[in-house]
């Protein structure tokens, strides 16, 4: 995967959960897309630039966009901010991943925006329930 | 009536006119009675040679001999008044013999005083009246903050070196009067207070200085003003948030690559088409015990640098602690029965609320656990035993309620381990601080557990107390308002 972004499948698939991916951490970026597909979710777009993940959003418009806080290009926080104020993106389920753990962190995440604050290290099986949770509804 | 009164003693007869009040005047006695009738019927009187008027009194038993006793008598009391003169010129001399040995240790005391306080130039002593006027101004101060004795003395007050925001924040919070009123709030509440203030120095710069302030009373012991002791911060403040960035920087970078090895390791060991061999299975929960093992030093790390930040919060709530007490013998099961060492659990059968946070309680306890087995030597115990009691104001706790007494939930977890020596127990809960029994015998650990234990359990209201002797065991008790 390449920090442009690029598909990894075809976008107008019909019936499948597309997810977005922003992580500047090239492992962590592959770790989460890992996971989602374990959620059976699909990946539409994996990027390590903020501003590149924002835009990307506002075109592909996914059902979840999961999003690392400390990006270049512009911040999760930013992303987030971005989106919740655009009536485009208003409604787009977001996760944010971050290495910031303290309760300050999480209340500024979901300040910003986010449905919900995944503190890392993550265990993988705790991004799985988290993406099925964002996506279908149901508590994690 | 008069009678003259032939005196023949005189080398010249002459006659005196007298009055028989006239002689009763000239003499003390009675007149003979023959004598006031010739006194009273004007007939010559008497006229002898050198007879003294006296001759006509009655005969007064008065005799030499008593005269001598009242002379005696008088010159007894005029040498007992010398003596006493003497005494009291001794006792006067003494009093100014002590007075001048009590003015000069006065003055050696104050030159004592002086000397000392000269001699301190690291730190800033400032005294002044109730009025905030400086009256002291010590050569710490003068290197501190910039100006000679001579300019400050009388002429400044200590707000002048106080930053007007400062001095208004702070009253804000307390409800007093900005300037010396918020300087001097909490030490006139408590008696003392040391805090950190910002100091105004002569060439505009600010010094971040940790003062004592104390009120200052004179030999009446009626308040005379305040005293400022202060110790200049500014490097030590500027270390210690340059080592809190640096640990939560470091913690925070550590988190992401280890992100990456629990990720990948629960991958592997998770992934139920691929099989591992027995060994490669081991080898890699070994892997991913160490890496959780780092993850919770990290955790540690970032935690305690946030409690030196004062940026620690609590999620409060409804927390059972018998739950938690057994949760944490559970956590502590494997590594106990390893070490050989037993754990015994006593609680309340019908579990035990306090408000707290239940995720940061939790680690306290944990925390207390994980150290008593790893002091215990094998074939020791450790006792975990959560009571629910009454402490009364003077600490003592007791079983049932009592006037006074406020109800608490006390843990106290005790081992039979190698114990913490006397004179070390007062660092325990310093950061980074480790026994020189757990180094001795190569106890693994940071120094960080009991700092964060105590954090946790000030943050609740509670108290943290230990009780040791080196090697018979050691019993931290643990007490939370509930």
């Amino acid at each position: 995967m390449d920090d442009a972004g690029r598909a990894l499948v075809d976008p107008s698939t019909p019936d499948t959960v597309r997810v977005l991916v922003a992580d500047d951490e090239d492992d962590i970026r592959d770790l989460v897309c890992l996971a989602v597909a374990k959620a059976g979710c699909t990946v539409v777009r994996s990027l390590g630039d903020g501003a590149e993940a924002l835009a990307a959003a506002r075109a592909e418009l996914p059902d979840l966009v999961v999003l690392d806080v400390s990006m270049p290009g512009a911040t999760g926080l930013q992303v987030c901010e971005a989106l919740r104020s655009d009536p485009a993106t208003a409604g787009l389920r977001i996760l944010l991943l971050s290495a910031g753990a303290s309760s300050e962190d999480i209340a500024r995440g979901l300040a910003a925006g986010a449905d919900a604050y995944l503190p890392k290290p993550f265990g993988v099986a705790a991004l799985v329930r988290q993406v099925r949770a964002l996506t279908t509804g149901q508590p994690a | 009536m008069t009678t003259a009164v032939l005196d023949r003693s005189a080398p010249r007869q002459r006659v005196r006119q007298l009055t028989a009040a006239g002689v009763r005047g000239s003499v003390r006695g009675r007149l003979l009675p023959w004598a006031a009738t010739m006194i009273a019927t004007g007939g010559l009187l008497y006229a002898g040679t050198g007879a003294p008027a006296t001759m006509l009194l009655a005969p007064v038993p008065v005799l030499v001999h008593e005269t001598t006793r009242r002379l005696g008598a008088q010159a007894a009391t005029i040498a007992r008044l010398q003596e006493e003169r003497t005494a009291l010129a001794t006792a006067v001399q003494a009093r100014a013999d002590e007075l001048d040995l009590a003015t000069r240790m006065l003055a050696a005391r104050a030159q004592t005083m002086t000397s000392v306080i000269d001699a301190v130039t690291e730190q800033s002593i400032i005294g002044t009246d109730k009025d905030g006027v400086i009256r002291v101004w010590n050569p710490g101060a003068e290197k501190m903050l910039g100006l000679p004795r001579v300019d400050v003395v009388r002429k400044r007050s200590i707000v002048e070196f106080h930053v007007p925001e400062e001095l208004e924040s702070v009253a804000e919070d307390v409800g007093t009067a900005p300037g010396l009123a918020a300087l001097v709030h909490a030490a006139q509440e408590r008696g003392s207070d040391v805090r950190d203030w910002t100091y105004l120095a002569a060439d505009g710069g600010r010094r971040t200085v940790a003062v004592a302030v104390t009120p200052r009373t004179d030999d009446r012991g009626v308040h005379a003003g305040w005293n400022f002791v202060g110790t200049d911060m500014t490097e030590a403040r500027a270390n210690e948030k340059m080592k809190d960035q640096f640990v939560s920087l470091i913690s925070h970078e550590l988190r992401t690559p280890l992100s990456s090895i629990l990720g990948y390791l629960e991958l592997v060991l998770d992934d139920e088409d691929e099989t591992l061999s027995a060994e490669q299975r081991k080898y890699l929960t070994t892997v991913e015990r160490n890496a959780h093992r780092l993850q919770r030093l990290v955790g540690d790390l970032l935690f305690t640098a946030q409690v030196e930040a004062g940026r620690f919060t609590l999620q409060p709530e409804d927390v059972d602690l018998a739950g938690v007490v057994r949760a944490a013998e559970e956590t502590i099961r494997v590594t106990a029965d390893a070490a050989g060492v037993e754990v015994g659990v006593e609680v309340p059968a019908g579990g035990l609320v306090v408000a707290g946070d239940a995720v940061r309680l939790g680690q306290a306890c944990d925390n207390l656990v994980s150290n008593a087995v790893k002091f215990t030597p094998s074939g020791g115990r450790v006792t975990l035993a959560l009571r629910e009691v009454w402490q009364t104001p003077d600490g003592a706790v007791t079983a049932a309620e009592r006037p006074g007494a406020v109800p608490v939930a006390q843990l106290s977890v005790q081992d039979t381990g190698m114990g913490i020596p006397a004179g070390e127990q007062g660092k325990l809960f310093t950061r980074f601080f480790r026994a020189s029994t757990a180094q001795r015998n190569a106890v693994p650990g940071v120094g960080l557990g009991l700092t964060i234990t105590k954090a946790i359990t000030t943050a609740h209201g509670g108290t943290l107390d230990v009780v040791s002797a080196e090697g018979q065991g050691t019993t931290f008790t643990l007490t939370l308002p509930r």
